[in-house]
């Protein structure tokens, strides 16, 4: 367990852009990829608002290749896939030579290709189904449909933890290369936006709603919800060794991580805090790190009511006097809430926000709550020079994890 | 520093029996699990058999949630977990919540609960869909109510990695304890019967009329089943310390994906192959070592021939001594629990010296010639075991496990 892990490329799709130095000056513009939806009706429901991908072309990415087999997570996965292997120098003969591994996180796979599956059997019967459809109703459908993309013949996992499941795909893949299972991951998570969650989360009260006027701002005194997204993002991670023998550029290193799960979530809500602090601090436990040498802190934050306060509330306990301080950013004020990607997500802008010194301010927030503990969250971009970052992604759900980069250049 | 992990307690919810004792004394009398489908009508269906868990009462195990609020697969997992923890002797209060973790393998999550939702987006009744879904169908919340029901607040996850699942979380428990992240873990897998599984593989011409027949000549498929099985795991030292009833020791796996297909296999076995290979490697185990290997075995054509041609290619001559069976034969495919069923199993005859049978098995295939132990169990002496899991996504897993030596 004591190899070092090395970010070496960056793949993503997003309704800020393919790339991650697109998606970071569109969070720095303030530029939100939030609108009415467009993919399907959102009559009857409370909130109408999502941030959704728009003319996604998976070509664009894939070539000519034979697309059907593919649903729209399968797209979006193995699209960041590709990008993820250019951006990071791994050609497919290399790929072909090695064994280049893809850990995948999601919340839900493809719910939309589950139900209408399962809808074709209700109208047709259980005969006229397809088998091909069929393939796609598994929740790693996705991780597979990229690997036979790639031909990616290393660990494939996929990993389920929520809102959560992409920082934990990087994290469980971090330890595969750490220990000297993997030499070479794809890493990273996958959230399409379909109307079955939609519909579901919005039932679930859990969306801003038309009435009051949405409010999706993290952390804003007014927050009254959050707005869904979708995308996906993968990073290439690769042990020092191998990384430096074919002289790889360097984006970041993984230092550590920690998970944790808050079984008390709809109970105390002092007991949520502690172990959303706790699993902070476990992470900056593994990555042999202090709070004071934390520069930034890339927050989970997405305009819920209860889930911004606590993440707040545990970053104040972790970092104590520190937190007066401590620059804060929520990028799902500009992205939504892409669950399953959303982690990957946060990451790659952490990266861009070390390769520039920009951190993107919270778009959007006018007046944070009148107890709130960490007043470096503004609405403006911070210029900092940042060496070690923290990304946090938890859950509505008790879901927790935590991670701790740092940028290349200048280690620990 | 890495530390060794056992196996201390099995917890069973299936077809033929529930707790570990029950599960085992049917296994070795070779007793199935399979009859009419009765979770739902299948007239429309060209099959009509499954393997279903029946007369379950989540009640008696989910002592702290409530059990309405729980998806059937939630349901099989605290059950399975509690059981565990009973059959290990572990005191819940004794628990430092902090270091216990949860890590569950699963297909399909919590299909039951889409269904219900599709019934209503079928009939245009969609105003009648209540609040519930999200806090009851997403995948991950099979580990987070396990995690609940017990109060552990360490890593709780699931790898819904289809019908391999259940050996990725326990592969991924065994590196969670080993390297020190936690002491206790939960770990296994678990899947409720559901009209898209089952529509799905017999859409795909996979499932058998009547009966599984893993290895035979005349076999016609899998049986889809349910179920759950979970394993407590924990460093050696501790077990050693509480005077745990030590099973197993859990001693290395090898993931990887063939890369080639979603739902059929490399036709050379070369994905399940390298995955052996790995775990042998992993686990500084020779091939001949191993004393037996439970199958992934489904019953369909290929997957029985594609297995044993990518054992032959791992372990050479030794591939005709070494004893190995289906348990498939007896419980359908539990699908995301089926390796996690097999992999207590492996730590059973480990512990017991004992290999369950692969029964229907009445004419041999003359291209699956090894021995599969057809149709009575044997005693054998079992040091090492091998358990193989293939799925949907040419993913394959295979996890070794040894008996646990410097104990009594």
């Amino acid at each position: 367990m004591n190899r070092r892990v090395l970010i070496t490329g960056i793949g993503l799709i997003s309704s800020l852009g393919d790339s991650s130095a697109q998606l970071h000056s569109a969070l720095c513009a303030a530029r939100s990829g939030i609108g009415p939806i467009q993919s399907f009706s959102a009559e009857g429901l409370n909130c109408h608002l999502a941030a959704e991908i728009k003319s996604f072309q998976a070509e664009k990415y894939l070539g000519r290749i034979n697309l059907r087999p593919l649903d729209r997570t399968s797209r979006l996965a193995a699209g960041a896939a590709r990008l993820a292997l250019d951006d990071s120098g791994w050609s497919s003969e290399m790929v072909k030579r090695e064994q280049v591994g893809l850990v995948l996180g999601t919340m839900f796979g493809s719910l939309h290709t589950i139900s209408e599956f399962d809808r074709r059997i209700l109208e047709a019967g259980p005969v006229y189904v397809s088998p091909m459809d069929f393939a796609n109703t598994v929740i790693n459908a996705a991780a597979g449909q990229a690997a036979i993309t790639h031909k990616l013949r290393g660990v494939n996992s996929t990993i389920s933890t929520g809102p959560t499941s992409g920082l934990q795909a990087i994290a469980y893949a971090t330890d595969l290369v750490r220990s000297g299972r993997a030499k070479a991951v794809l890493a990273g998570g996958a959230e399409e936006l379909c109307f079955q969650s939609f519909y579901n989360f919005d039932r679930a009260g859990l969306l801003c709603a038309r009435n009051p006027p949405h409010r999706a701002t993290p952390f804003d005194a007014t927050r009254n919800g959050f707005v869904l997204g979708e995308g996906a993002a993968l990073v290439m991670l690769e042990a020092e060794a191998s990384a430096r023998q074919r002289g790889a550029r360097v984006l970041a290193e993984i230092r550590g991580h920690a998970s944790g799960y808050d079984s008390s979530c709809e109970n105390e809500e002092s007991d949520s805090i502690k172990v959303i602090a706790r699993t902070m601090e476990l992470a900056l436990s593994d990555a042999g790190a202090t709070t004071s040498e934390i520069d930034c802190i890339s927050t989970s934050a997405n305009g819920s009511v209860v889930q911004d306060r606590r993440e707040a509330q545990a970053v104040a306990k972790v970092f104590d006097a520190r937190a007066q301080n401590i620059p804060v950013t929520a990028i799902k004020a500009m992205l939504g809430e892409t669950l399953g990607a959303s982690g990957a997500l946060q990451l790659a802008s952490m990266i861009e926000t070390m390769r520039d010194g920009v951190l993107p301010g919270v778009a959007g927030l006018e007046k944070l709550g009148p107890d709130f503990p960490l007043p470096r969250t503004t609405s403006g971009n911070q210029r900092i020079d940042v060496r070690v970052g923290l990304v946090n992604s938890i859950g509505f759900d008790g879901q927790c994890c935590s991670l701790v980069i740092t940028s290349h250049e200048k280690p620990i | 520093m890495e530390r060794r992990v056992v196996v201390t307690g099995i917890g069973m919810v299936t077809s033929i029996g529930t707790g570990r004792e029950e599960f085992w004394n049917n296994l070795l009398l070779g007793r199935s699990g399979i009859g009419p489908v009765e979770s739902f009508e299948t007239s429309d269906y060209s099959v009509h058999k499954g393997a279903e868990v029946r007369q379950f009462e989540p009640e008696r195990y989910a002592l702290n949630l409530d059990v309405a609020r729980l998806g059937r697969a939630s349901q099989f997992a605290i059950a399975a977990a509690r059981l565990a923890l009973l059959d290990g002797n572990v005191q819940i209060n004794c628990v430092d919540p902090h270091r216990a973790g949860v890590s569950m393998g699963t297909t399909s999550g919590e299909p039951r609960e889409v269904e219900r939702f599709d019934d209503h987006y079928f009939a245009e009744t969609l105003d009648q869909v209540g609040p519930e879904f999200i806090g009851r169908y997403p995948c991950n919340l099979i580990a987070a109510n396990v995690a609940r029901e017990f109060g552990f607040e360490g890593i709780s996850l699931v790898i819904p990695t289809a019908c391999a699942a259940g050996n990725y979380a326990i592969a991924h428990a065994f590196d969670t304890l080993r390297w020190g992240r936690a002491d206790l873990m939960l770990a296994g897998g678990s899947d409720s019967f559901s009209r898209i599984t089952y529509a799905g593989f017999s859409r795909l011409g996979a499932v058998a009329p009547e009966k599984c027949q893993p290895f035979d000549r005349n076999r016609k498929g899998m049986i889809p089943g349910e179920g759950a099985g979970v394993l407590l795991l924990e460093p050696f030292e501790q077990a050693r310390e509480r005077g745990a009833r030590i099973y197993a020791e859990v001693a290395g796996y090898g993931l990887c994906c063939d890369g080639h297909h979603m739902t059929a296999g490399d036709p050379e076995g070369g994905g399940a192959a390298r995955a052996m290979a790995e775990a042998l490697k992993d686990s500084h185990t020779r091939p001949e070592e191993v004393s037996y290997i439970s199958a992934h075995g489904t019953g369909t054509l290929t997957n029985d021939l594609l297995e044993t041609i990518a054992v032959k290619r791992v372990f050479q001559e030794s591939a005709y001594v070494i004893p190995i069976s289906s348990i498939k034969s007896m419980l359908g495919h539990t699908m995301g629990a089926a390796s996690a069923i097999e992999a207590g199993t492996c730590a059973l005859a480990l512990f017991h010296d004992r290999i369950p049978p692969t029964v229907n098995l009445f004419e041999p295939d003359p291209d699956c010639d090894l021995d599969y132990v057809p149709n009575h169990a044997r005693e054998h002496r079992v040091q090492v075991a091998m358990n193989n899991a293939y799925a949907f996504g040419g993913n394959n897993a295979s996890l070794i496990m040894k008996k646990c030596e410097g104990h009594e």
